[in-house]
């Protein structure tokens, strides 16, 4: 069977919208997962302990079940108990931004917890008020400290996100897919789509690397 | 001075801690200290010395007792409820620097000294840098004003902590064994700083190991053992001539000299 990746060539169009769709729907995740990830972390290591049973069942929930269910279950139950219709990219976002929340919520509590108290006393010996002590001692650190472990995290959901395909999202592997059955080109088609996400996460996996060693030697005290 | 001579600095009174249920630490400790003494706090290793100094900064709840600060009720669990009463304001007034590095590491030396007058004084920031790059001149960390704890020896973190505490302008410090993390030749500098502050006549509570040191900077010695003073009195008194068996016992033990 002779290999034809030109036929690739006729596809781009396609292919680049549905990489589009990758890159926005990760993006948009990366964005709304961490936000909440951080929060959760906090309820984590909270004193209330609502909020730390809340917070946990539902980072065990989400950490304890496969992400293809997960997109199975928002795509199709949300609705229905909702009653309401929500849109593809809706469903994805929630369902990509509710397990992104929490991973990273678990790379920030890790963060937090590797503060030392030897930094809370220094503030308390500097009279900080526990504001000052939140915004400009722990909060910088705990960011510092979970940026490497957060880069891969985001690596982790751009590679994840190719399963919303599975739910008929029109994302890069939901296009690939399609190409490939239209044309029974599975070979060329499957193998440049795979390459596509090599290309973007392979950088990234190097950089958490890069990113890791800087934050490394300039926190070690 | 605003305070009248004999009237003193700290005084401790009663004072009891305990770790939980079963780690009594200090059992009734009264202890006062004048205007411009400087307090070398010598004893047995979990006697409770670290602890003392950490309850004078406010660290730690405490059982029993209380402290007065410059005539002023400081901290005091006295109450029913138990509940440690700590006084902020007066708190300000006492810095405290530990055994372990505790420098911010994602701030530039600089930004150590200045966060605490900036955000706790409201100090503008040009006047706060100036000040502080005056202070790391005087204790030779002129050239490190920008560069970040990890780059520096541990002599100059703990120079720089001395720095940074000083920015609030203390009227008492408390030094928790400083020097015992440090490499043997990395001890001189920082003794020598503590030193140019005893010149100035900064009033201090030291725990140290280091018997040149003790006998160096000490206008009087108390040693501690079983979570209560044993014996109190001037260096050469203490570290030279002990009154108490169990002060000579630990002074020949621990330092293995005496004179
Ligand atoms: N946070 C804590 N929780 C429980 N026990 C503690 C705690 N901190 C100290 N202790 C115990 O209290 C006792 C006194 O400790 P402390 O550190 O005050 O002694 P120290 O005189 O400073 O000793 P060293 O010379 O070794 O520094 C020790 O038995 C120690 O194990
Ligand atoms: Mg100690």
């Amino acid at each position: 069977m002779a290999l034809d990746f030109s036929i690739i060539l006729r596809f781009q169009e396609a292919l680049l919208l549905g990489l589009w769709m990758t890159v926005k729907l990760t993006l948009i995740c990366i964005v709304l997962g961490c936000s909440l990830g951080f929060f959760i972390g906090l309820a984590r290591t909270s004193r209330s302990a609502l909020l730390r049973a809340v917070s946990s069942v539902y980072v065990e929930f989400f950490r304890g079940t496969p992400v293809l269910v997960q997109l199975f279950w928002i795509f199709f139950c949300l609705p229905l108990i909702l009653g309401v219709e929500l849109s593809n990219l809706t469903s994805g976002v929630i369902a990509l931004t509710l397990y992104m929340g929490a991973i990273t919520s678990e790379t920030f509590r890790a963060s937090l917890k590797s503060i030392g108290p030897e930094q809370l006393d220094a503030c308390v010996a500097l009279g900080l008020p526990r504001r000052v002590q939140v915004t400009n001692v722990i909060l910088p650190q705990a960011v510092l400290r979970a940026v490497p472990t957060l880069l891969s995290n985001c690596v982790s959901l751009f590679k994840e996100s190719a399963l919303v395909s599975a739910v008929g999202m029109a994302d890069l592997m939901f296009v690939g897919q399609n190409i490939s059955n239209n044309t029974a080109r599975p070979i060329e088609v499957l193998t440049v789509v795979a390459l596509i996400y090599f290309l973007i996460a392979f950088p990234l996996t190097r950089a958490v690397t890069l990113v890791e060693r800087r934050v490394l030697t300039k926190l070690a005290i | 001075m605003t305070m009248s001579f004999s009237a003193p600095l700290v005084k401790i009174q009663s004072l009891h801690k305990s770790y939980g249920p079963h780690i009594q630490v200090l059992k009734g400790l009264d202890i006062e200290m004048k205007p411009g003494e400087r307090v070398v706090v010598i004893g047995p290793s979990g006697g409770g010395k670290s602890t003392l100094l950490r309850v004078m900064m406010g660290l730690e709840k405490i059982d029993s007792g209380s402290i007065r600060f410059g005539g002023k009720p400081y901290i005091s669990s006295e109450s029913a409820d138990k509940k440690t009463e700590i006084d902020t304001e007066v708190r300000r007034s006492i810095g405290m620097v530990f055994q372990h590095y505790t420098l911010f590491p994602h701030l530039s030396v600089i930004q150590n000294l200045i966060l605490a007058p900036c955000k706790v004084r409201g100090e503008a920031k040009a006047s706060a840098t100036k000040r502080a790059q005056a202070l790391l001149e005087r204790f030779g960390l002129g050239a490190k004003a920008n560069a970040y704890p990890a780059q520096l020896s541990g002599g100059q973190k703990q120079r720089v902590a001395i720095a940074r505490a000083l920015m609030l302008d203390p009227k008492l410090m408390l030094f928790d064994e400083v020097t015992s993390a440090l490499d043997p030749e990395l001890v001189a500098e920082v003794e020598q700083v503590i030193l140019q502050l005893a010149a100035q006549d900064m009033p201090m509570m030291i725990v140290t190991h280091d018997m040149w040191f003790a006998k160096n900077i000490a206008s009087r010695v108390i040693f501690c053992a079983g979570g209560v003073v044993v014996e109190d009195g001037p260096p050469e008194q203490v570290l030279g001539a002990p009154k108490e068996e169990r002060t000579k016992d630990f002074i020949d033990r621990v330092f293995h000299i005496r004179h």
